[in-house]
């Protein structure tokens, strides 16, 4: 018989890293500043600090792998700053986590991350992590190298030293290590930059990405989010087997304790309901460490027949409508927006809360005929992989897309220059792989995901349709100024008439033509209110479009005059119907 | 410039009337008034068919055209063209429609005003024709305006056809004289007389040009006293008026032989004998009602073990098909009328059935035999197997 040896998780996951997203050299460089930046963030928020990031990621020389090239990548944070011992644990040990299974909806979750970054620096460029880190009580700021120690699962500190750094508190993380660099598209860096900067209206960030300069983008909200304290689990997102577990926790307590401290929504007469359900009412008030497993089954069954009150949704947190509004137009130029925060509500047993911001883009070399970009995040962490898996990819594809003004083939996304940002926040979020790529789709899930897109899509489509109507207008009174003397001139030809009727026919064609496109002016006139309609309200909420003022709604009377002038009046027209309305920043 | 012969006594005079037609339009839009232009409704929801008629004919629906700022593209484009046509029946001149939308782009290049009528491509110059043609209810062919030529081939050694050229010289073709070449009807098949050398026993047209030309090749037309034309596929204009010609002048039997699936039977063979829905104004002298169904008939594939297959639901074309056939049974009037009940039965049988047959399917009966088609065609016929 073979011998069976026990491994250190450290040694698990130095042999799977792809599991944790370091399966190409792609991934590796995005999911080790993904890692940084998640915890810089997570760090700050703690501490109720606004974020001041710096990002740097260069290419340095050849990689040692065939292939790859050697990337550093520089994350530096105002945070509250790391104390000397806790170094090696936080960059050396796996699973070491001030928030593993805490019930929060923090960015990280687990304490692998930052850990496997380090393992894979250390693999490719046999070096581990750089770190600097100061705290507020800290004189000097530490400068160290962590390595992780496989076989045992510690972080090793090497070359620790101190030295003064210009700063009251905060870290700064340095990789080198195999990878390539891909700037845009679904895994690009830029992507995940993007992204991050709009879930996070508070973060200033600085970046400087390979031979481009530095970028700053300043924060658009002084709010700290507040992370919520985090809830006790909810009986019914439990297995037997977890259920068990969970009471070892627990000692001696009796089980009706239990029951009541080491869950939410079980009251006393919840505990009367588990007895009419089948719960042996002997076993309430034996200790935990009496019960036999038959009992715990009974105990376990009983539960899960009684229908409970649904988890509280305290537990989680939003970015909210007004300033998901602001931190979009960081991302460039904007057409036009919609955003929206759906209340807290649960999903499988869970509280979940779904936002979605779509905005159409003046300047970001889209085209009309290639889908939407499609940016998705779980608890503010962008995800940049396997996305036809995704729980929001689905919903975003059954909703038909066509009734807002939208291109959409058939069961696919939508179509144009926009992007599609949709935000999943839930202290449980059911990811399909360990290196939180896709969000498994339940229906409850994408369902709810469903209803905040539509909300947002009929937002979106009153913009569009007030477009969709200027457009009609335009081409209206392109069309009479095209057409009308073409046919009365071939009618005179035909017949051989005189200037004279020509000149009649002429007018009367205009004033024909007119009352139609004073129909045209009304639709648009209706579109326009509704608009502004739509927008008023949302201003009371705090979402500004940055425009209000400006949308006046032109009169019937001087476009008709337009339409009736000579021929050559075109150019006119369209400039004054643009420049009438900063609104519409359209194409001309 | 010698007169065309006609292919009808026009009632009207097409320059009187598009001039009246004209004037009433700028009357109209002196007073501010609009427009209206009406067409008959060419679609099958319009169409009605008579068995004694034996072709489909205009209901009383019409298209109405109101000037408004959508439709004033289509007015202009109308009227640009109408202007070439009236042209060309001054001078004499003939154009096919794909001439005329070349035309048509060569004016618009040369003048910018015109830019704003620039057609596409020419389907989009061949609607406003049909249109035109709707409008007056003439034949465009009465507006010198001809489709191109596509299909007809013909090959018999008894059949004479007399041509009367544009300068009233006439030329004569003895169709025996061709060998395996065949004669081609081109698109004016009312300029031409015919005769037979000989008693004509029947008249076989094969929906692929191919398959008539290997029976002719393979001495079909050597041993029938007979005419062999290839439809290739759905018939063109000028297919259905020399069907209609060699119906009328010979008085034959007339027998079509394609593949047994709802295509066919709808789209080739219908319009072969009574005509379209598209073209509800020329049905008269554009369709054959003579002609019988010959096969493939479902009773062959069993007679015969004929090679047959399963139709692909899953692919699109077939499907449409599928569904159109359905379609076609309630409510195509050439369907439901009782004396076609036996076409309607074979489109039941189709749907039913989902197979399909191909007419090359006859090769395959006795492979030994390289003139086995010809004998089963010609049993069928002396049988009385066709529909």
């Amino acid at each position: 018989m073979s011998k069976i040896t026990k491994s250190s998780t450290a040694e698990y996951f130095a042999k799977n890293l792809q599991q944790v997203g370091f399966s190409s050299p792609l991934k590796a460089v995005l999911t080790t500043l993904k890692e940084a930046v998640d915890n810089s963030l997570d760090a700050c928020e703690s501490a109720g600090i606004l974020p001041d990031l710096l990002v740097e990621i260069s290419k340095v020389g050849a990689g040692s792998t065939k292939n790859t090239d050697l990337i550093r990548i520089v994350v530096e944070d105002n945070g509250p700053g790391i104390e000397g011992e806790d170094l090696a644990k936080v960059y050396g040990e796996y699973l070491a986590s001030s928030k593993f299974g805490r019930g929060q909806c923090s960015r990280g979750q687990q304490g692998i991350g930052i850990s496997a970054a380090t393992t894979w620096a250390q693999m490719t460029n046999a070096r581990g992590v750089s770190v600097i880190s100061k705290t507020k009580k800290m004189r000097k700021a530490i400068s160290a190298q962590v390595d992780v120690d496989i076989k045992s699962n510690t972080g090793v500190l090497k070359n620790k030293e101190t030295l003064d750094w210009d700063r009251e508190h905060g870290t700064r993380v340095e990789f080198v290590l195999d990878g390539r660099i891909q700037l845009n598209g679904d895994g690009g860096l830029l992507t995940y930059i993007e992204g991050t900067i709009l879930v996070n209206p508070h973060m200033t960030i600085t970046y400087k990405l390979t031979d481009g300069d530095f970028i700053t983008v300043t924060r658009v909200s002084t709010d700290v989010p507040r992370v919520p304290e985090a809830s006790l689990p909810h009986p019914h997102t439990f297995k037997l087997g977890e259920f068990i577990t969970h009471s070892t926790l627990f000692g001696k307590t009796t089980l009706s304790k239990f029951l009541k401290t080491g869950f939410s929504r079980i009251s006393d007469q919840s505990i009367s309901d588990f007895v009419k359900k089948g719960l042996p009412k002997g076993l309430l008030e034996k200790p935990l460490t009496a019960l036999s497993e038959e009992d715990f089954k009974k105990v376990f069954q009983a539960v899960q027949n009684t229908d409970l009150m649904a988890p509280s949704t305290k537990s989680v947190l939003t970015v909210g409508e007004e300033a998901l509004s602001k931190s979009i137009t960081r991302l460039g130029e904007i057409d036009f927006f919609a955003v929206v925060t759906r209340k807290p509500t649960i999903c499988d047993f869970k509280p979940v809360v779904v936002e979605v911001a779509l905005a159409r883009f003046k300047d970001r070399n889209q085209q009309n005929d290639s889908p939407v970009t499609l940016l998705r995040f779980a608890n503010r962490v962008p995800l940049q992989f396997d996305k036809s898996g995704c729980a929001i990819t689905w919903a975003i594809e059954s909703v038909n897309w066509k009734a807002y003004g939208l291109g959409q083939p058939k069961d696919s996304l939508p179509l144009g220059p926009y992007i599609f940002a949709v935000s999943i926040v839930s202290p449980f979020i059911k990811f399909k792989n360990a290196s939180k790529e896709t969000i498994d789709a339940s229906e409850e899930l994408v369902a709810e995901i469903r209803l905040a897109l539509i909300q947002a899509g009929q937002k979106l489509s009153r913009h569009i349709k007030k477009e969709v109507k200027e457009a009609d207008l335009e081409r209206k009174l392109a069309h009479i100024e095209q057409f009308g003397p073409i046919l009365v001139e071939g009618l005179a030809r035909i017949i051989k008439a005189p200037e004279a009727r020509k000149k009649k026919a002429e007018e009367g064609l205009k004033k024909l033509l007119g009352r139609d496109s004073e129909a045209a002016i009304a639709d648009l006139e209706a579109a326009e209110s509704k608009l502004l309609e739509q927008k008023k309200r949302e201003k009371k909420k705090g979402i500004d479009h940055g425009d209000e003022d400006e949308v006046d709604v032109i009169s019937s009377e001087d476009l008709v005059e337009e339409a009736s002038a000579p021929q050559g009046t075109k150019k006119t027209t369209t400039k004054k119907t643009v420049t009438t309305k900063k609104t519409t920043g359209k194409k001309s | 410039m010698g007169k065309l012969l006609s292919i009808r006594e026009l009632k009207i005079d097409i320059p009187k009337e598009a001039r009246i037609l004209a004037d009433k339009m700028l009357k109209d839009l002196e007073s501010s008034k609009r427009p209206v232009l009406e067409a008959v409704k060419t679609s099958l929801d319009n169409s009605l068919y008579n068995s004694k008629v034996g072709y489909l004919t205009p209901g009383d629906k019409v298209v109405r055209t109101e000037l408004n700022v959508s439709s004033v593209q289509k007015l202009a484009r109308v009227v640009f063209v109408l202007e070439i046509l009236l042209n060309n029946l001054e001078k004499g001149a003939v154009n096919t429609k794909r001439e005329l939308y070349y035309m048509c782009k060569g004016l618009i290049k040369g003048n910018p005003r015109l830019k704003p009528l620039d057609f596409d491509d020419q389907p989009e110059s061949d609607a406003i024709i049909d249109f035109i043609g709707d409008m007056l209810e003439v034949y465009r062919e009465e507006l010198n305006c001809f489709a191109n030529d596509r299909g007809g081939q013909t090959y018999s050694q008894q059949l004479i056809v007399t041509e009367t050229l544009a300068d009233g010289d006439k030329a004569v073709v003895d169709l025996s004289t061709l060998g395996t070449s065949p004669f081609q009807p081109k698109n004016k098949p009312q300029s031409l007389k015919l005769r037979a050398k000989k008693k004509i026993d029947f008249c076989l047209i094969v929906e692929s040009e191919g398959t008539a030309n290997t029976l002719v090749t393979m001495g079909f037309t050597k041993r029938n006293n007979c005419i062999v034309m290839g439809a290739q596929g759905v018939p063109s204009n000028g297919v259905r008026g020399w069907s209609k010609l060699i119906q009328d002048e010979l008085d034959v039997p007339m027998y079509f032989f394609g593949d047994l699936d709802a295509y066919t039977l709808q789209n080739i063979y219908r319009t072969l004998k009574a005509g379209s829905a598209a073209s509800l104004i020329r049905n008269a002298d554009f369709s054959a009602p003579n002609v019988k169904f010959l096969g493939v008939l479902p009773e062959d594939v069993k007679k015969y073990d004929l090679p047959h297959y399963k139709v692909k639901e899953s692919d699109p074309a077939e499907a449409r098909a599928l569904k159109k056939a359905k379609d076609a049974l309630e409510n195509d009037p050439f369907f439901l009328d009782k004396k076609n009940k036996n076409l309607a039965d074979i489109l039941r049988w189709l749907i039913k059935e989902k197979v399909r047959c191909e007419q090359q399917s006859f090769f395959s009966v006795d492979p030994n035999d390289p003139i086995k088609t010809e004998k089963l065609i010609l049993e069928k016929i002396k049988r009385g197997s066709y529909v």
